[in-house]
């Protein structure tokens, strides 16, 4: 029978089955002997988001390869199993197929919003657990029964950041300038409340689309209300643009933003300008915790680069943690390997230690407790100003 | 209070409007020679920042270097379009939706190639995106305002210069009049074709360079800027280069000033407006009553070609 499947799908699989084979045979012999423990990531390996997909595949591959090494759970090794989703919801529907049909996987990880919302129903259908991996939707939350996050959503650092900026800032007048699409408006949303809650004014609320590149008219309106504090609600592209206009037009407020500043990027595209901006961060930094100092310097070693998208890789590189803790705890309770008992297991243990992100709560409602850290501009590099549990 | 608003917004607008008049103009000038809504400027466009981008931050060598290299890259990929693409198409008597696909494809797969190569993240020109700023009169006005408006009016001046007095460029005028009745008399419409590429891969080179050292770009970002170019076009009256430019000016400050009566998120929707108000109302542009006699760039005789 000829193999009438395109050209393009081979490719995949192949890549898929290469970054697959390289988890399991560099596991140490011991471990060989035993039955493997199977979990699947479902990620981009192909396509525009390649870049940020194929190293978090390599994160968590290196977890797995690590619990391997010592000694895997109770001797068994864990054993990964990668499908490419090309960041796009029906090549992931494809990959969720194959894992659970064909791979027989209990447990998958996922990212990127549009995939996690698109494969979800699959997910539920094959009562399969699905870990959201990155994606900051609050959708995230409400996809059913069978997909939990182990990311922070959207509202969690923003959250922090704005009753930093009321309580210990003392800050009490801001503007929110937020790009006009899904994160933008979310966000912008929850610094305006949890702010206005507390007491404080916002004076300005200003969205912008985000193919502009002239943020002038909007930024003499904020100058006008004159605010103590502006809150930028943007992307990478865009936030360092509006900062700029902004220090050009005179005003020297000190500017807040979430993830999505935090880029080095942005310090040597505003040089002096982005001293004392303060934005987030959902993972622990070098300072903050010493297995990054050693995570980092080993894609450094193994790579020669830092990392594309470092907390995300972090996070996934916890993944196969979550799992073995899952496996254990399956185990332990003498219970069959299943979707449905590793939803079981998710929720019974609910609290995770882990090696890259620190301590993770899994809430009934779905969403995760996790510590935000705070970041500030300080001679021209980032340093640690707070950490709000 | 009001006053300095007014002024801020009309200088930075005006500055703002420099890049989109090159890429209007580069956009008309091969509507006009070449009779086609060239959607692959965009993929133009795209090769003439990641050239540059990558001669500045990979090869380490100075801008003046970089801009020559981008010009010549571009035109050399204008020129490919023009050899293997559309003379195919005009020889093989393709309908103009055909044309119209070919250039668009060719944007998307210029888009997806540098998305290959360069990755999604967006990137400027220079590692800074600040320009030194003096207040004048109470206006902030940067360096990058200064360089950008220069730079435009030194090159519509050359543009005007050359199709004004320039054999090549009273062959490009001869050639838009009526491309049949000047190969008559000797000029190759071909090469013509070819002269406005080149030209067209000058102003869109110059617009990305002032566009990327003031925002960040991504492959898509040029799809996107084409919009001005188009209106712009559309505005100005097919044809009428420097009518063009104009429009592009008052989009510009359209775009800027609407600030003031609809939220900032709304000022895209501006520019689409401005499209569909054209098209239904103005379809062979916008001519003031003044003007409607007169042509914008009156056409020369045509000239025997040297043979």
């Amino acid at each position: 029978m000829s193999d009438n499947r395109p050209a393009s799908l081979r490719r995949r699989t192949l890549l898929a089955t290469a970054m697959a084979g390289v988890a399991s045979t560099s596991l140490p012999a011991i471990a060989q002997d035993k039955p493997k423990l199977r979990l699947g990531v479902a990620l981009p390996l192909t396509g525009s988001q390649a870049l940020f997909g194929t190293d978090q595949v390599r994160a968590a591959q290196w977890g797995a390869e690590d619990i391997n090494r010592k000694g895997g759970v109770n001797g068994q090794p864990l054993e990964m199993i990668v499908q490419d989703t090309q960041a796009d919801p029906q090549t992931g529907i494809n990959a969720f197929n194959h894992l659970i049909g064909v791979d027989k996987v209990p447990v998958i990880a996922v990212a990127w919003s549009s995939v996690v919302q698109a494969t979800a129903p699959v997910a539920t259908r094959d009562t399969t657990l699905a870990l959201s991996i990155g994606a900051s939707s609050t959708k995230v939350a409400h996809l059913g029964d069978y997909v939990y996050t182990t990311y922070p959503l959207a509202n969690v650092d923003v959250t922090a950041l704005a009753k930093y900026v009321y309580n210990t800032l003392g800050k009490r007048t801001g503007a929110v300038l937020y790009i006009n699409n899904e994160s933008g408006l979310e966000g912008g949303r929850v610094f305006r409340d949890v702010f206005t809650q507390l007491g404080g004014k916002i004076v300005a609320y200003e969205a912008y689309d985000p193919t502009a590149t002239d943020f002038t008219g909007m930024l003499l309106k904020v100058r006008v209300a004159d605010p103590e504090i502006i809150h930028i609600q943007g992307l990478t592209a865009d936030t360092p643009q509006v900062i700029a206009q902004m220090r050009q037009l005179g005003m020297q407020q000190r500017v807040t933003s979430y993830s999505a500043g935090y880029n080095p990027q942005l310090i040597k595209q505003l040089g002096a300008a982005a001293e004392g901006f303060i934005v987030t961060s959902l993972a622990p930094g070098p300072g903050d915790n010493p297995n990054v100092a050693a995570f980092i310097e080993r894609w450094k070693k193994e790579m020669g680069r830092a990392p594309n998208g470092l907390p995300y890789t972090q996070y996934l590189y916890d993944y196969p943690y979550i799992v073995s803790s899952i496996y254990a705890w399956l185990a332990k309770n003498n219970l069959p390997v299943s979707g449905e008992n590793f939803r079981k297991g998710l929720v019974e243990i609910r609290e995770f230690d882990l090696p890259m992100t620190g301590k993770l709560v899994v809430n009934p409602d779905h969403t995760v407790d996790k510590p935000v850290y705070l970041l500030t501009v300080k001679d021209g590099a980032f340093v640690p100003l707070a950490t709000i549990s | 209070m009001m006053l300095p608003i007014l002024a801020q917004i009309f200088w930075t607008g005006f500055a703002n409007a420099a890049y989109y008049v090159l890429f209007t103009i580069a956009f008309a000038l091969i509507v006009k020679v070449v009779q086609l809504w060239n959607f692959a400027q965009a993929g133009m466009m795209g090769i003439a920042f990641y050239t540059m981008y990558t001669v500045i931050n990979f090869l380490e060598w100075p801008t003046w270097a970089a801009f020559l290299i981008g010009v010549a890259v571009t035109a050399a990929a204008g020129l490919l379009v023009e050899f293997y693409g559309l003379r195919t198409l005009r020889r093989r008597r393709s309908s103009n939706l055909m044309f119209f696909i070919f250039t668009l494809i060719f944007s998307e797969l210029i888009a997806y190639v540098l998305m290959f190569l360069f990755g999604t993240e967006p990137v400027t020109l220079f590692p800074s995106i600040l320009s030194p700023v003096r207040i004048i009169h109470g206006i902030a006005v940067t360096d990058w305002d200064l360089t950008a408006i220069a730079v435009t009016s030194v090159s519509l001046i050359a543009l005007w210069l050359f199709l004004q007095f320039h054999r090549e460029g009273q062959f490009l005028l001869a050639v838009a009049d009526n491309g049949r009745l000047a190969e008559l008399y000797g000029i190759s419409a071909q090469r013509a074709y070819l002269v406005a590429f080149a030209i067209a891969a000058v102003f869109s080179c110059e617009g990305m360079y002032l566009f990327g050292t003031r925002a960040a770009v991504l492959p898509t970002t040029p799809n996107d800027l084409m919009l001005f170019a188009v209106i712009g076009t559309l505005l100005g009256g097919m044809g009428r280069l420097f009518a063009a430019a104009a429009a592009a000016v008052v989009l510009a400050l359209v775009q800027s000033y609407s600030v003031l009566v609809i939220a900032s998120k709304w000022q895209g929707l501006v520019l689409y407006g401005f499209l569909f108000v054209v098209i239904v109302l103005f379809p062979r542009g916008f001519r003031l009553p003044g003007f409607r006699a007169r042509r914008a760039i009156p056409s020369p005789t045509p000239v025997q070609a040297k043979v």
